[in-house]
């Protein structure tokens, strides 16, 4: 690839992310401004927004890479993002927003009344938003390096060097806009050149891709580790979601309960659309850059496409598109998991009196960004799919189950609460340990390897069971909670 | 003797009480039911939030009969021979017909939602206030 237009790309990407960035900075001045966006943004926006924050490189690049490498199997993903999401608008979207939280650690207060539940929720909001951080960053310097030949730690630093900038500056406003921008400029990055790839494609005969059967069907052999992968990876993504700090964040930024619904449906119709189109690029991919596999580079094949199959300028313009979609990727995930780790660390620290909030909420983002790019730049690189889904395991083993139970159930307890966080937390925090020190072989390998279809039922085991052991120490305000979450803001009640 | 009300004809006495120790009959409204916790403001609450958890259990069985189904569907029936326009089923229902399912499930279920938060609404502010205090 031609890498003028890369770093041109990338330069402009980076550049429209600050200005942008900048823009909200003038519109950002109060405490809340910083945190959600003083709760006032559109469901419009706040959709694309959501949108943009979500699709990290796991969706841009991810998705077609694993179509290349493995077939039909690798569509469940897509759809487990996007499940995830209807999930989180039957289970969650509306009561999360009537809490009147920032955060997930400021639910378990709201709801259970314990500092103790607020500690180990924090903990654990940290870990999922490092766990998903690192590979974020990872994958920047590798489409750095693709793309321009500069070494890998460039594009890390370059990611993280641009999203502390713009957390520290503008918070949770300017970051609302970025992500939005963000979306639509994925979107295009991968609309627009897969016409002219698949003109390509129709011009060449139209030819099928070569692939073994069991990359065509999606289950042609019965077997079951592959059925238990299958299933693993749907819980994870299913359940996960809703406990991503970064996504459950974005729902304190609408007005109200009824517009956090209609913000997360419109979230399913832009994710529908964007996930049509990576498949495309993967098949593609497997008929034009099948050889991408065997050097293990297979998630490059959305950058390399363009260039072997129109090849010339055009080639080079539509890779240098996708490379910028790409660093759209890498920075608003990035960004928006930045911001979640640091709006509850600086909570945290303003809470005992350190700093003030927005200080607090600076210092916790160079924090949040500095401990996962100096994982990312000394770990050995990490399939960023498998990192991913350890991210989504962590978060339903633990935060799906108290979302859901603590919306839904008025006896959970607070001892309830830390037994299945900690259970669930513990069970699916070792096994991505385990997989990546130890190289597990057979079942053992498998079930490390993809630990959500068990430490989720034992997360919500533990939760259930604990607290009917501990039924006494139910909330006393329960009642009080129940109607403040579920009934609608428009009929007046003390909340 | 003579009581000094007595009707000076007859000797009929007029005995009346002036009301002031009986409570006086107010209206409870649902809204004071439910801001005080009484019974009957609890069972307002509940059946909301039953409904509510009845739309999303709705959502989530249907799921797992349709997608949590497939790989065992894929697996039992043979697909092999199953194209439309060359492209093998299987692909277009994972990489295509799903998304508008989901999005068409996700609407269904917002509907179902809004009504019973309005029904909520129209049972705290019954019909003759409800059209000033609405709620939006």
């Amino acid at each position: 690839m031609n890498a003028t237009y890369g770093v041109v790309a990338i330069t402009l990407v980076a550049l429209a992310t600050i200005g942008i960035g900048a823009f909200g900075l003038r519109l950002s001045r109060t405490t809340s401004d910083f945190y959600v966006a003083s709760r006032s943004v559109s469901p419009a926006l706040n959709s694309s927004a959501i949108g943009g924050e979500y699709l990290s490189a796991a969706s841009f690049l991810g998705v077609a890479g694993l179509v290349l490498a493995t077939g039909a199997e690798a569509l469940w993903f897509p759809i487990g993002w996007t499940t995830g999401y209807l999930l989180l608008l039957v289970l969650v979207a509306a009561p999360l927003r009537r809490s009147g939280a920032y955060t997930i650690p400021d639910f378990a207060q709201v709801r259970l009344q314990s500092g103790a539940v607020r500690v180990v929720a924090s903990l654990l909001v940290v870990g999922v938003g490092w766990l998903y951080l690192m590979p974020q960053f990872q994958g920047a310097g590798l489409t750095m390096r693709t793309v321009t030949g500069a070494p890998g730690w460039v594009g890390t630093v370059l990611v993280a060097v641009i999203v502390m900038v713009n957390v520290v500056s503008g918070g949770m406003r300017s970051i609302t806009f970025v992500q939005a921008f963000q979306y639509w400029l994925k979107l295009t990055a991968l609309l627009i050149p897969v016409f002219f790839l698949l003109h390509a494609w129709t011009s060449d005969g139209s030819p099928s891709p070569v692939a073994p059967s069991d990359w065509i069907l999606p289950f042609g052999d019965p077997d079951p580790e592959t059925m238990y992968r299958i299933y693993s990876v749907m819980v994870a993504t299913f359940l996960g979601t809703m406990g991503l700090p970064h996504v459950v964040v974005r729902f304190y930024t609408n007005p109200d309960g009824r517009a956090a619904r209609r913000t997360t449906l419109i979230v399913l119709a832009l994710l529908g659309a964007f996930y049509l189109l990576p498949t495309i690029y993967g098949v593609l991919g497997r008929i034009y850059a099948s050889d991408l596999i065997d050097e293990g580079r297979a998630d490059a094949v959305v950058l390399e496409l363009p260039s072997r199959m129109m090849g010339g300028t055009a080639g080079e313009l539509f890779g240098a598109l996708l490379t910028a979609g790409a660093f759209a990727a890498f920075l608003s995930t990035s960004s928006g998991l930045t911001m979640s780790i640091a709006g509850v660390v600086g909570q945290a620290l303003s809470r005992r009196g350190v700093v003030s909030n927005i200080v607090g909420l600076q210092v916790a983002a160079v924090g949040g960004v500095m401990v996962p790019l100096i994982l990312a730049l000394s770990a050995d690189r990490i399939a960023v799919a498998s990192s991913v889904t350890f991210a989504f395991a962590l978060a339903a083993s633990t935060f799906c189950p108290l979302l859901v139970l603590g919306i839904w159930w008025r006896g959970l307890t607070a001892p309830g609460a830390i037994a299945g966080l900690v259970g669930g937390g513990l069970c699916a925090g070792v096994a991505p340990i385990v997989t990546i020190a130890v190289h597990p072989e057979g079942w053992f390998g498998v079930l490390a390897a993809l630990p959500a279809a068990w430490s989720v039922p034992l997360g919500f085991a533990l939760m259930v069971g604990v607290s009917l052991a501990t039924r006494h120490k139910v909330p006393a305000d329960v009642s009080r909670t129940m109607v403040r979450l579920h009934t609608p803001e428009g009929v007046e009640l003390k909340r | 003797m003579t009581h000094p009300d007595a009707d000076p004809r007859t000797g009929r006495v007029r005995i009346t009480s002036p009301l002031t120790t009986a409570s006086p009959h107010v209206r409870r409204t649902v809204q004071q039911e439910i801001d005080e916790s009484t019974g009957i403001g609890e069972v307002y609450v509940r059946s909301l939030v039953r409904s509510q958890l009845r739309a999303a259990l709705t959502v989530v069985t249907t799921l797992m009969l349709t997608l949590g189904a497939l790989p065992i569907v894929f697996w039992l029936l043979d697909f092999n021979d199953l194209a439309v326009f060359g492209i093998p089923l299987a692909w277009i229902v994972l990489g295509v017909a799903v998304y508008p399912g989901l999005f068409l499930l996700g609407w269904l279920y917002v509907r179902q939602a809004d009504r019973s938060e309005r029904d909520f609404a129209a049972l705290v502010y019954p019909v003759d206030s409800s059209t000033e205090r609405r709620p939006r």
